[in-house]
């Protein structure tokens, strides 16, 4: 069997405080395949979001390995991480994460600086995948004169103008309201279904259960695999 | 990410925090004011002495004189030595330089003023090709005459062309020994009665009266030396005024004598004697050759001067000319020790506006370190969409280049703007104290070229500890919570 796009194995993450140290990953093994659309679900503190950030490369893990279409993520220089996070990598956040005082368009073209894209690509790029998640009349605003759902849009569309291959989001809906949860979850399930390979924390296990195909439990570090549960 | 890019958001930040972006430049565009107007200074009073010396053709002059009397070495400052002089590799003309005290009749009028011979090819150079009317002396110019714009302004003449082709008489009493012993005893038989009549024969017995008596007959035979001496003879010569030199005015480091004669003219009057004065007499007399004055001075001169090919070493002249036995005075050396010494002057000016620049760098460090704890978010943002760390140093980096390049053009315009006042009140100081307006500031392209250098240089040192600190955000920790 081919391997999958996605592999960590005993990916470890531990965190020193003092004398104490805190295992926040310690020795996940996780197959991701190419277009899932995985939900990783637990208790707060359980160390998703640390798994998160290590498989996106803004992180670097203590132990184990990560292997992404076969290329090994932690013997990478920090160029060649930053080059991943940039092209191969789409990041959405709890707390949306925008540039206050850029517009919303602003925002979005600024994925496109780092992705190496023309410039003269960037507006229109940025413009089309405004419209595509309805903010075609918000283009000029800045995040603060956005409602939390717009917001969160304009985080995803910052997150996929580039076209990356997997998509990160640590508890996208965690700030929003049930409609606006909603709205996310379908935009990311539509998103998956043309191919995109999502991972997503999340605490709303109905939101889980209603948009991802698969789903894992994070407890104290380890991944529970398997909750007897599989999209169908 | 392009190097545009990284300048478009560091711009967008500065702007972004106005005031504080406002007064962190304001540092910076003081710092190089000052800069700017210190060596602005310094810059305008070398160009000022540069000026000077080139105008007057002084950096390729060299000035020869002989060693002291007392000098066994001395070697004669005479024709020879002059030919010799002029034959040095380097030295485009030598020419004899004296000053003759006359007195000299012009349309008319007179003044005791001092004559200079100069040889024909000394009209070439630059020092003594400026004329306000007339020409050089011609071919054989044995009886032509040069005269100066000072001259003129002495006899009250105002038009330079009305003296071209007129006679010039030249007059000049020579003193001599010979005349001074002809007048001490002087057997005048009228004077000598009045004498005779005053001796008191009756105390000739007394010793004291005989010793003031002898002591009397001393001190007036001397004072009738002198008198003899410094009447001399009135030496004569008729020349032609040829042409009228610019300036002369005393006080002026050119070195011309409101009369320019011959030099075989100049000659003749030497060969006579001593000038008649007291102080001739007594170097005379010093130097031994009281009666040999005439041997002594004959084709000697007091000085020699050279005229170097500008793009010889002038160094290696001068230790060949003190090689020959003979003292030599370069501009060119005196010019280089000015520069040397301005210098020192810019140094120090340069370092009252190196502190002010550290000031204006501490303000960027600090402005910068604040900036990037209110920027963590924006710096782990950036981190995430792909920025290296090396990214997030330049973009601090160049936040501060932004800064020192800003600072440094507004900082030039306002030395230029501080140094024009100045120059301004400066000026109006000369002319109320009756001198030449001069220009003392200067702002040549170097200056303004390392004005921006510096400016940038300091604002890129300050910026790179808080860009050092800036790479360090931990981007996990940045865009967590709220
Ligand atoms: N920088 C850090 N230093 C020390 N401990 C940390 C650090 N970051 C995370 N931790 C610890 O690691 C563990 C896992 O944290 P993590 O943020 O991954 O949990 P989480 O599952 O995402 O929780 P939540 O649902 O609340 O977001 C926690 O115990 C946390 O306190
Ligand atoms: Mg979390």
């Amino acid at each position: 069997m081919a391997e999958p796009w996605l592999q960590a194995r005993s990916l470890r993450r531990v965190y020193r405080r003092g004398p104490s140290e805190v295992r926040a990953v310690d020795g996940v093994d996780l197959d991701v395949a190419r277009g899932e659309f995985l939900a990783i679900v637990g208790a707060s503190g359980s160390g998703k979001s640390t798994l998160l950030n290590l498989l996106a490369g803004l992180d670097s893990p203590t132990g184990g390995s990560i292997r992404v279409a076969g290329q090994e993520l932690t013997a990478l220089d920090r160029r060649a991480r930053a080059s991943y996070r940039a092209r191969r990598v789409g990041m959405v956040f709890q707390t949306f994460n925008l540039l206050v005082h850029h517009t919303a368009l602003e925002n979005v073209e600024l994925a496109l600086a780092f992705n190496g894209a023309p410039r003269r690509d960037r507006r229109a790029r940025a413009r089309a995948i405004l419209a595509r998640l309805g903010l075609v009349d918000r283009l000029d605003h800045w995040p603060g004169g956005l409602s939390g759902g717009e917001q969160q849009r304009v985080a995803i569309a910052r997150a996929l103008v580039k076209e990356p291959e997997v998509l990160f989001a640590d508890e996208p809906t965690g700030n929003l309201d049930e409609d606006n949860s909603l709205q996310i979850a379908a935009l990311l399930g539509e998103f998956n279904a043309r191919g995109l390979t999502v991972l997503m924390v999340t605490h709303d296990l109905a939101l889980a259960r209603g948009s991802a195909r698969r789903l894992v439990r994070m407890h104290y570090g380890r991944l529970a695999e398997a909750p007897a549960w599989e999209a169908p | 990410m392009s190097l545009r890019d990284v300048l478009g958001i560091a711009v967008g930040n500065l702007r972004r925090v106005r005031l504080r972006s406002f007064l962190t430049v304001s540092g910076v565009v003081i710092a190089i004011g000052a800069f700017v107007a210190m060596l602005s200074f310094g810059a305008g009073n070398r160009r000022l002495v540069t000026q000077q010396f080139q105008e007057l053709g002084l950096l390729f002059t060299m000035q020869v004189t002989p060693r002291a009397e007392s000098d066994s070495t001395r070697v004669p400052l005479d024709d020879d030595a002059v030919r010799a002089l002029g034959e040095l590799p380097g030295v485009e003309l030598a020419f004899p330089l004296d000053d003759l005290p006359v007195t000299v009749r012009l349309l008319g009028r007179e003044s005791e003023t001092t004559a200079q011979a100069l040889p024909r090819a000394a009209f070439t150079t630059r020092l003594y090709s400026r004329l306000a009317a007339g020409e050089a002396p011609g071919e054989d110019g044995a009886g032509d005459a040069m005269v100066t714009e000072a001259l003129l302004d002495e006899l009250d003449i105002g038009d330079p062309d009305s003296v071209v082709g007129a006679r010039l008489l030249l007059e000049m009493r020579v003193a001599s020994a010979d005349s001074g012993f002809a007048e001490a005893f002087a057997v005048d038989p009228d004077t000598l009665r009045d004498r005779l009549a005053r001796v008191r024969l009756d105390s000739l017995s007394d010793q004291g009266y005989r010793r003031r008596l002898v002591f009397r007959e001393i001190n007036e035979a001397t004072s009738r030396f002198m008198r003899g001496f410094m009447a001399g003879r009135t030496l004569h010569d008729t020349l032609t005024v040829r042409g009228v030199l610019e300036g002369g005015h005393q006080g002026q480091r050119l070195r011309v004598g409101p009369v320019i004669v011959p030099v075989a003219t100049a000659l003749r009057f030497h060969g006579a004697g001593l000038p008649p004065e007291p102080m001739a007499l007594m170097r005379a007399a010093g130097g031994g050759d009281l009666f040999a004055t005439e041997q002594a001075r004959e084709g000697e001169f007091p000085q020699v001067t050279l005229q170097l090919d500008p793009r010889a070493d002038h160094a290696a002249v001068a230790d060949t000319v003190r090689a020959l036995g003979l003292r030599a005075f370069s501009f060119a050396e005196q010019y280089d020790e000015i520069r040397r010494a301005f210098l020192f002057f810019d140094l120090g000016l340069a370092a009252v506006g190196l502190v002010a620049l550290i000031t204006a760098a501490l303000g960027i460090v600090n402005t910068l370190v604040m900036s990037i704890t209110e920027r963590r978010r924006e710096i782990g943002i950036f981190i995430s969409l792909g920025a290296d760390t090396r990214d997030i140093r330049l973009l601090f980096l160049v936040e501060s280049a932004v800064i020192g390049l800003v600072g440094s053009i507004f900082g030039i315009a306002l030395g230029w703007l501080v140094t024009r006042i100045a120059s301004g009140v400066a000026k109006a100081i000369m002319t109320r104290q009756g001198l030449p307006p001069m220009e003392v500031f200067a702002l040549p392209l170097w200056l303004i070229l390392m004005a921006v250098g510096i400016g940038l240089g300091v604002s890129l040192v300050a910026g790179s500890y808080p860009a050092a600190r800036a790479a360090k955000v931990d981007p996990v920790e940045a865009l967590r919570g709220e």
